[in-house]
């Protein structure tokens, strides 16, 4: 029975504007009655279109198709979702194409397990909860630190105390200690580079 | 008030998916504060969905293998069953589409908005709802300074760093870029004062001194676009200002 769906491309004189609302009552016919003579004139216009702009962003004529049939299968599958009121057809059409050339892009990459499309533009869903506890380790415990921070010169030890233990500003490690801010500075800086030192010949 | 802003390229590279990852998650919570972002965003989607739209001028002759391919992918897709329901999915051999079928039904528990620090309570922008199980523990790193550490796979580690009230970093100056959204909260560095949605650029050469304004610190969410020339044996004490300051 699929075969008797005509594969019309006449769509191209018909005004935006017109061509919306009519894309739109489409849309909700395959949403409310699963209308594949809906679709087909949804997927007629847009199809051609999806692949025009996908093989000039990817430049591949496989993947440009890959993202058609994508992107029309979600349009197929959950034009329930579609809201006239929030946008047209196009830009709803074109935000789902979006975001799985995104995810295709991260999925050439070999990229798992990090920033999706659905965190940044959820078209198609409400809420994504992913839950994935991936807990980092840190490479040098506190311990360290801290024998090696003992073995800081004394003067350059209770400036970096001051200031990183005690969360005081240089000026006030300064007036404290009755020292210009600039020399604070330096023993900061000297102190920092010492540590950062004696980290790397530690590994 | 907000008063720092993505540029008008990165919104648009933002809304054709072409800027990276990490940075576009910053950009997409930077919007869920931003209502004029948020404005821009939309009329850059609509602008780009009519380029679409038009972009197409080559027609596909009914006899051509292109038509005869589209044929062929009109009838599987109407094939696929529809997701309005519960309906499990046969066909879903991409990742994306379990992940869609998935987040399309009821939240799971792990649908937190919030995250919590030293009996405080901050809420976070939705994009960033996801992360919070990738968020590490909060490590108290040197006087007011907290940070917890946020896993975005491939892309680097981004941070979660609380100023606590008037509490200052060091001056120093930043190596590569970083980006920082305010969660929550004012600072202040010596170059300007940000306010909670601020998005904020640094890059260069640029020196400055962060310092939390006002009694209740400030919470921010921070990505280093590159991966730092001193990452590995990084101590804890180092790594704050590493990704923060001393880059």
């Amino acid at each position: 029975m699929l075969v008797g769906i005509p594969l019309e491309q006449s769509n191209s004189t018909i005004k935006p504007k017109e061509c919306a609302t009519e894309m739109s009552d489409y849309l909700v016919a395959v949403a409310e009655a699963r209308c594949k003579r809906s679709f087909a004139r949804v997927f007629n216009y847009f199809a051609p279109r999806l692949r025009s702009y996908a093989l000039k962003q990817m430049g591949n004529e496989a993947l440009a198709m890959e993202l058609v049939q994508d992107t029309m299968s979600n349009v197929w599958q959950k034009a329930h979702l579609f809201n006239a009121e929030k946008g047209s057809p196009s830009t709803w059409i074109f935000t789902i194409a979006r975001n799985i050339r995104f995810d295709m892009l991260r999925k050439l990459q070999n990229r798992k397990e990090d920033v999706c499309s659905d965190d940044l533009w959820p078209v198609l869903c409400e809420q994504t909860a992913d839950a994935n506890e991936a807990p980092l380790d840190e490479q040098v415990t506190l311990e360290q630190i801290g024998y090696l921070f003992e073995s800081l010169p004394v003067k350059q030890k209770a400036v970096v105390e001051a200031i990183y233990i005690d969360g005081k500003s240089q000026q006030e490690v300064a007036d404290e200690l009755s020292i210009p801010l600039g020399t604070v500075k330096s023993r900061t800086r000297l102190a920092l580079q010492r540590l950062k030192v004696m980290l790397n010949d530690n590994d | 008030m907000i008063r720092f802003h993505p540029s008008a390229q990165q919104l648009k590279d933002f809304v054709e998916g072409t800027l990276s990852p990490a940075i576009s998650l910053m950009v997409s919570a930077h919007c869920d504060m931003c209502e004029k972002c948020q404005r821009f965003v939309e009329i850059e989607t609509e602008s780009l969905a009519a380029q679409m739209i038009s972009a197409a001028n080559e027609n596909v002759d009914d006899t051509s293998d292109i038509a005869f391919q589209f044929g062929d992918m009109l009838s599987q897709i109407t094939q696929l069953p529809s997701l309005d329901q519960d309906s499990i999915e046969p066909m879903a051999t991409l990742e994306y589409r379990e992940s869609m079928h998935k987040s399309s039904k009821a939240p799971e528990s792990s649908g937190l908005k919030t995250i919590e620090l030293d009996g405080r309570t901050f809420t976070l922008p939705r994009t960033l709802h996801r992360y919070i199980d990738k968020t590490g523990n909060w490590s108290s790193l040197v006087g007011k300074l907290w940070q917890a550490p946020v896993d975005l796979g491939n892309q680097g580690v981004a941070n979660f760093i609380f100023m606590g009230s008037d509490g200052s970093v060091p001056e120093h100056t930043h190596r590569g870029t970083e980006y920082t959204l305010v969660i929550d909260g004012e600072f202040s560095d010596g170059l300007s004062r940000y306010d909670t949605g601020d998005f904020i650029f640094m890059d260069g050469e640029k020196t400055h001194t962060p310092k939390a304004e006002g009694k209740d610190g400030c919470l921010v969410f921070s990505i280093v676009d590159q991966p730092l020339h001193f990452t590995s044996g990084l101590a804890r004490l180092l790594n704050p200002f590493s990704h923060l300051f001393f880059r």
